[in-house]
């Protein structure tokens, strides 16, 4: 009977340690852990929604600025975003109504930051050498001259 | 066990052979312990999107890169991105054969200034970086609390909730395109704008590229630009003797380029 005992301690031990086990396990472990590999399968929908997008792209802008969006088309600039110089869509527009007015950046140094002659750039894109420019002083608004939405040289 | 064998009344007709009790104990452990883990729940990571038919890849073309940090700017506004820290940048690689130099100031957040170099440069180009999403991925690896993790449409990301912040993800990584977030005090990273793509729009970074330097593609679509890129074109991929099998590719790499 002696022995009988003992294999009922470590029976009893070894239930009471599975349970302790599971139950921890549940508090422990996140629901969705393991559904598709070690980490929180949950967490792939939460990243889905962290927050809405704030660049809308052309088309979202040529829905209520058709016209600024057909003259860009037509022009040198048709391939550079409307966000690369205005602010991204969401800071102006939110579910269909405008919330703020939408920021320009109409500085000399927008302009350079692509135009301006640069070690690295492509040789083959249109690069401003200020010196030799129509009287290219540093800081003044090339949009005084050139339209942003329809460059031309 | 034997004893078991021995003691088995003669009338039993199959008795339980050692081997068959332990397979069978082993395989009704493992269902307990899928069953206290409890049923995964499985579904869609977005409204509508399923994950299972896109794996997404990004082509750079280095030799049209203008740096002008657009994408820069657009990766910062469209994910709140902490000041000094980047999830993409832009490098900038002045070459001769006896010298190279290389920068990125402030990420090429602010585009370039000019720049004048002890030596006379033969070659400058400029090349955009960010997470190469790889598909061995060795911050995935060292993540000692499954925070890092590879989707099925083949993108990086963080669990923010489960991050620790101890940082061996970021020493991992060895095209550096994780940090511990001043805020959060967790690891970020490029997510490939995963809110954006999972409905359908492209990444903030390609969005804004105004000479289609970056681009975004599906390599579960035959037809999709990208795909054809990188299937007909001759891509390399950033220090491929890693093994990490990135899935940024890139068009006319230089050897300087690390």
């Amino acid at each position: 009977m002696e022995s009988a005992r003992h294999v009922f301690r470590v029976l009893f031990l070894l239930v009471v340690g599975i349970a302790i086990f599971s139950i921890g396990r549940t508090f422990l472990v996140p629901k969705s852990y393991g559904a598709y590999g070690p980490y929180r399968f949950d967490n792939v929908a939460e990243q889905a929604a962290i927050r809405l997008p704030r660049h809308g792209g052309a088309a979202a802008c040529g829905a209520c600025h058709p016209e600024r969006l057909k003259a860009l088309s037509a022009g040198a600039h048709r391939t550079v975003a409307c966000e690369v110089c205005h602010a991204p869509l969401a800071l102006h527009v939110r579910d269909g109504a405008k919330v703020a007015d939408m920021a320009v950046d109409r500085s000399f140094t927008m302009c350079a930051r692509c135009h301006r002659r640069l070690e690295g750039r492509p040789a083959a894109f249109p690069q401003i050498v200020l010196a030799q420019h129509q009287g290219g002083v540093e800081g003044t608004a090339c949009i005084e001259c050139h339209d942003p939405h329809g460059p031309k040289l | 066990m034997d004893e078991t064998q021995r003691d088995a009344p003669a009338s039993a007709p199959d008795p339980v052979g050692r081997r068959e009790f332990l397979s069978s104990a082993l395989r009704l452990g493992g269902g307990v312990l899928v069953f206290l883990a409890g049923a995964p729940a499985i579904g869609e990571a977005g409204e509508g999107y399923d994950w299972t038919q896109h794996r997404w890849a990004y082509l750079i073309d280095t030799e049209k890169c203008i740096g002008c940090g657009s994408c820069v700017r657009a990766c910062k506004a469209e994910n709140d991105v902490p000041d000094g820290f980047f999830r993409t940048w832009v490098e900038r690689y002045v070459v001769s054969p006896e010298a190279s130099h290389v920068d990125s100031p402030k990420g090429g957040l602010e585009g370039f200034p000019p720049i004048q170099t002890p030596f006379a440069p033969t070659k400058s180009f400029f090349v955009p970086k960010m997470c190469n999403h790889c598909k061995e991925t060795p911050c995935v690896q060292v993540c000692p609390v499954g925070a890092s993790y590879r989707t099925q449409d083949g993108v990086v990301l963080v669990d923010g909730e489960r991050c620790i912040g101890c940082g061996y993800c970021v020493q991992a990584c060895p095209y550096g395109s994780r940090f511990l977030s001043p805020e959060t005090h967790t690891a970020e990273k490029c997510t490939w704008c995963y809110h954006r793509i999972t409905k359908g729009l492209r990444p903030a970074c390609v969005e804004v590229c105004p000479t289609a330097t970056r681009q975004f593609g599906d390599m579960r679509r035959e037809d999709d630009p990208v795909r054809l890129a990188i299937a007909r074109g001759r891509v390399s991929v950033l220090q491929p003797h890693l093994l990490t099998e990135p899935q940024c590719f890139y068009l006319a790499l230089d050897k300087e380029v690390r």
